[in-house]
């Protein structure tokens, strides 16, 4: 040790060879003086500056900051598929039609359902897509093909749209998470996967409660102690990482570097920080507070939310069912585009509500709708969509997509390019290339602001 | 217009399957005799190719940096206090080849060679207990690999201890692509899954009828209701080419060579009443029978990889991935790309290994053994010279590799409950060790899901980072303080020193450098009213710091 050394410059070590160079380099954090300044004021760790920029990114100026920066995209998914019928594509006085009616929206000549009142007056926000056929209409592989754009195949692990995202628009030392998935209880916990884009992009996973894990302190520990200890590990790290010239012994590194900023992001998961006001807007669903969270965190710089409402599959009672989903999807989702827009993040956060498929024209002997993956919706709201627009078409029943059929593919490309993602772009997975969105698809340019 | 194609496979070299390309070149047996030991083989073939890029190699490593790169490998968890202590003991030239007669003697080995084997076949179906144990009895029986081919392959029910091999088949049996895809790129190492939508663009010898050759080998097989694996007794594939034609798939094995269908032609009323019977297996949980054809397309498919003596895809394989376990880099990068295409980094050393194996056996130990004891495994893997680092696949340096999420939940656990061993007895069967090394490895499944399984591009997860910094297990079951755990063990130290090396050893293999001894020392210094808190911070940071995160 040199403990009169004071840190801070650029001395080399004395005993700068490899063998001997060790923890008492200058700057390390863990020089005499610099421990006990610690101790005694706990204020030369980390966390300060991680917890200020958060703070930051609540004020009106980072907002400012934020509007110039990427975008970000929350995904509300249906799970278990809701009805087109029902909610984008009313087909009312029809025998497959069923009996709700479909209302005038704020945008001229587009009819929505009258299930969706709120969203109906956002219409000149979302871009509404009627015509995708993505042919599989089992819930588990269907889900696969809208979370990853593309079929499964067994020999390459695909990332999900989440992963995607994460990877193209967050920052790698980013001290938020960049890609989190709420849970609901009834929607079979589909985690999502960042396949072979590895680790870094997996979500954080809440899977029991709205607080992700791991993310608090334990209570033996105190908050300095915590510091010190993390100041310590890096310290006692830094001479194994930097001679090992390893990028995933680098990943190490700033995964630990994340770690304080993740937990001071713990805040981020909590909606007690909002006005009354605020909250009762989002109204006091799960799904309306895991909303509220959503925008806090693509405030907050995270690139991708997922929010997933569930259960949608409607075999049975159909109507009723989605009178009380689309209720709750209407009036929440509508508090969320206000509240973006309000706060200028619309026009970078993109909303999308999406399920594994939508429901048949048949309406069965139990009054319900089965799965159905031939002609059916859904919706993208606010950033790089043109809003109050319907894209194609499905015929008289609703049986068949008769104008601007769109795979998952073409989808995915849509949403990539409303993202300023190039579609086709391609990640090298060893010689093999693989483009974001599949081979074959191409981006739908009538919904594109 | 690009191709549609929803595998993406439009430049992807493939395997070629022309002639025999890939065969055994005849220098190979002038390279070296064949006698010639395995450790001597490998530096030679090492040696000569550094020589001819001008490259230097690292020095070998330290014996406690190799004592803990070995006993990973071998024993699947860092070396306990005991052994540090007993191989320090020892005069230096002696210590490389006793550690890997130790090591190789313990049940460890039986375990980390059964856990690898567990990672490479069921990668995606983990904690398969059947299957673990069938692995296990395996090792420990010494069974060579190419019989332990023909019990995955056979899938047959059994009661005896193979009984868990036909988990290979029956975890993939509802997906006829993922059985066909999955044993190419395991137990072959080639990746045909990109000639299922068509005809190799780049690689004529590359075609649609080669991925369904290799899946006539699977398309008979199937599940009956009570969940036994069987086959029918006829059935073929046919396939649509992308010229729109139809075409009848023969069993072809992925060096060309097609096996007669056997299979007895039945009359129509036979095979009426023979549907029949399949539909009730398929069907009925009552049924009182299966039925075993006499010829079974699944076990020509052994027959005719073990039959290939050119190309060897099956040996060649296993020699690859063993090889890239121990040494961090494949012969042929990437494993599943076993082709002409892809040459392997050192092609006579490919060959001498496969040759080796195949004469011995199959023998994995002799092949793990001998890569273990070579120079070219001891090297170090620091690179300290200024010039840029030689590739990795010139193995002129060692490679730092993260540890499988068994190896680090093993390693945690051995680290931080103060292992105690008894050298001497420890390779005892059902001895002390052998108990107390069971039962880590049970404690240690509880512990794997939080770490991430290393893969091309590997990275540590941030939750793994939350999960070490923030979990109550790591906080109460690792650092818990009772008198034969470590922190209880590093409480009771004489003085700090002692306690400085004792946490050192216990969790890097290694004596501190006297600045971390010093910055140790000052930090147990820093809150004498918490003695213990700073003892359990002391060894969070290093069982939470990547020198216990990776093999170097």
């Amino acid at each position: 040790m040199h403990p009169d050394h004071t840190g801070g410059g650029t001395t080399v070590h004395p005993q700068g060879s490899t063998q001997g160079s060790g923890v008492a380099q200058p700057g390390s954090g863990i020089s005499r003086r610099r421990l006990l300044a610690m101790s005694a004021a706990g204020v030369a760790s980390p966390l300060v500056a991680d917890m200020s920029a958060i703070r930051l990114l609540r004020s009106p100026a980072l907002a400012a900051e934020l509007r110039k920066q990427e975008r970000r995209v929350i995904l509300l998914w249906l799970a278990g598929g809701a009805s087109q019928f029902e909610t984008w594509d009313p087909k009312p006085g029809v025998k497959t039609g069923g009996p709700f009616r479909a209302i005038p929206t704020d945008v001229p000549g587009i009819q929505i359902s009258e299930l969706l009142p709120g969203l109906a007056q956002r219409m000149r926000h979302t871009a509404v897509i009627r015509s995708l056929n993505t042919k599989i209409a089992d819930h588990g592989t269907a889900a696969e093909l809208m979370e990853c754009g593309r079929r499964n195949d067994p020999s390459v692990r695909f990332p999900d749209i989440g992963a995607i995202v994460a990877r193209e628009l967050g920052r790698l030392e980013s001290t938020v998470p960049d890609y989190v998935s709420l849970y609901t209880s009834t929607e079979g916990r589909r985690k999502g996967t960042s396949g072979f884009l590895g680790a870094r992009y997996s979500p954080m996973f809440l899977s029991e409660s709205m607080t992700p894990p791991n993310i608090l302190r334990l209570e033996n520990l105190t908050d300095v102690d915590h510091h010190d200890r993390a100041a310590l590990r890096d310290a006692l790290a830094r001479r194994f990482t930097a001679e090992s010239r390893s990028l995933a012994v680098d990943s190490h590194l700033s995964a630990y570097q994340r770690v304080q900023g993740m937990m001071a992001s713990a805040d981020l998961f909590d909606i007690g920080r909002e006005p009354e006001s605020v909250r009762a807007r989002y109204g006091s669903t799960q799904f309306g507070e895991q909303c509220l969270i959503a925008r806090r965190l693509v405030e907050a710089g995270v690139p991708f939310v997922k929010v997933a409402r569930a259960w949608w599959d409607s075999h049975g009672q159909n109507f009723e069912t989605h009178q009380e989903l689309c209720a709750d999807l209407d009036h929440c989702m509508s508090a969320l585009l206000d509240d973006l827009r309000a706060r200028g993040l619309l026009e970078h956060t993109l909303v999308i509500t999406l399920g594994e498929f939508g429901r048949t024209p048949g309406i069965n002997a139990s009054l319900g709708r089965d799965h159905f993956a031939s002609a059916w919706s859904c919706s993208l709201s606010g950033a790089g969509v043109r809003g109050g627009v319907a894209y194609g078409k499905t015929d008289k029943e609703g049986h068949t997509v008769v104008e601007g059929e769109a795979s998952a593919g073409d989808l995915f490309a849509t949403i990539l390019a409303s993202l300023g993602i190039d579609p086709a772009h391609e990640y090298m997975l060893g010689s093999r290339p693989v483009p974001l969105a599949d081979f074959g698809s191409a981006p739908i340019s009538e919904v594109l602001a | 217009m690009r191709p549609t194609c929803r595998l993406a496979c439009r430049v992807v070299l493939l395997v070629g399957l022309g002639p025999a390309t890939a065969a055994l070149p005849a220098g190979a047996a002038e390279w070296l005799p064949a006698a010639t030991d395995l450790p001597r083989a490998i530096d030679h073939a090492v040696g000569q190719h550094l020589e001819k890029a001008g490259i230097t190699a690292a020095p070998a490593a330290d014996w406690p940096t190799l004592l803990r790169r070995t006993a990973l490998d071998l024993a699947g968890r860092i070396p306990t206090l005991a052994e540090y202590e007993w191989l320090e003991s020892l005069p230096e030239a002696e210590r490389r080849l006793a550690m890997v007669d130790h090591l190789m003697a313990l049940v460890d080995f039986d375990l980390h060679l059964r856990n690898g084997l567990d990672e490479l076949l069921l990668p995606n179906h983990p904690h398969n207990g059947e299957f673990r144990d069938y692995l296990l009895w395996a090792v420990q029986s010494r069974r060579p690999w190419d019989q332990m081919f023909r019990d995955l392959m056979a899938a047959r029910p059994s009661e005896g201890p193979e009984k868990g091999a036909v988990h290979f088949v029956r975890s993939r049996v509802r997906d006829v692509d993922e059985l066909t895809n999955d044993t190419a790129i395991l137990l072959f190492g080639v990746n045909v899954s990109c000639a299922k939508c068509h005809d190799h663009p780049l690689v004529d010898q590359w075609q649609q009828q080669h991925f369904y050759g290799m899946q006539a080998f699977f398309s008979r097989t199937f599940m009956t209701r009570q969940n036994v694996v069987t086959e029918r007794p006829f059935g073929q594939v046919t396939f649509k080419t992308t010229a729109g034609e139809d075409k009848t798939a023969s069993l072809t094995f992925l060096n060309g060579v097609t096996i007669e269908d056997r299979s007895p032609t039945f009359t129509e009323e036979e095979r009426k009443r023979l549907e029949e019977q399949l539909r009730k297996m398929e069907q009925s949980d009552t049924v009182g029978y299966v039925i075993f054809p006499d010829f079974s397309p699944r076990r020509e498919l052994v027959e005719a990889a073990l039959k290939d003596t050119e190309q060897r895809f099956f040996p060649r394989n296993i020699v690859n991935r063993i090889w890239q376990r121990l040494m961090g880099v494949a012969l042929v990068d990437p494993p599943d790309q076993l082709h002409a295409g892809n040459p392997p980094s050192h092609p006579e050393l490919m060959d001498w290994l496969t040759r080796d194996l195949v004469d011995h056996r199959y023998d994995l130990r002799r092949l793990v053994r001998g890569i273990v004891l070579s120079d070219a495994y001891a090297r170090s893997s620091r690179w300290t010279s200024a010039d840029t680092p030689p590739p990795p696949s010139s193995y002129a340096l060692a490679s730092t590799r993260p540890l499988t999420p068994r190896q680090m939940a093993t390693s945690l656990l051995v680290a931080s409950r103060g292992t105690v061993m008894d050298v001497a007895k420890a390779a005892e069967p059902g001895g002390a060790w052998s108990r107390q090394r069971l039962d880590l490895e049970n404690q240690a499944g509880g512990w794997v899901r939080e770490f991430e399984y290393p893969a091309e591009g590997f990275q540590v997860a941030v939750d793994e980072a939350l999960f070490m910094s923030n979990n109550e297990r790591v906080q109460n079951d690792l650092l818990r303080d009772s008198g034969d755990s470590l922190v209880g063990r590093l409480k009771a130290s004489a003085t700090d020193d002692a306690l400085v090396r004792h946490v050192w050893r216990s969790v890097l293999t290694r004596d501190p450098s006297a600045d971390e001894a010093a910055a140790a020392t000052e930090w147990l210094a820093r809150h004498p009213d918490d003695r213990l808190g700073s003892i359990r911070s002391l060894a969070w940071a290093l069982i939470a710091g990547p020198e216990a995160r990776f093999a170097r």
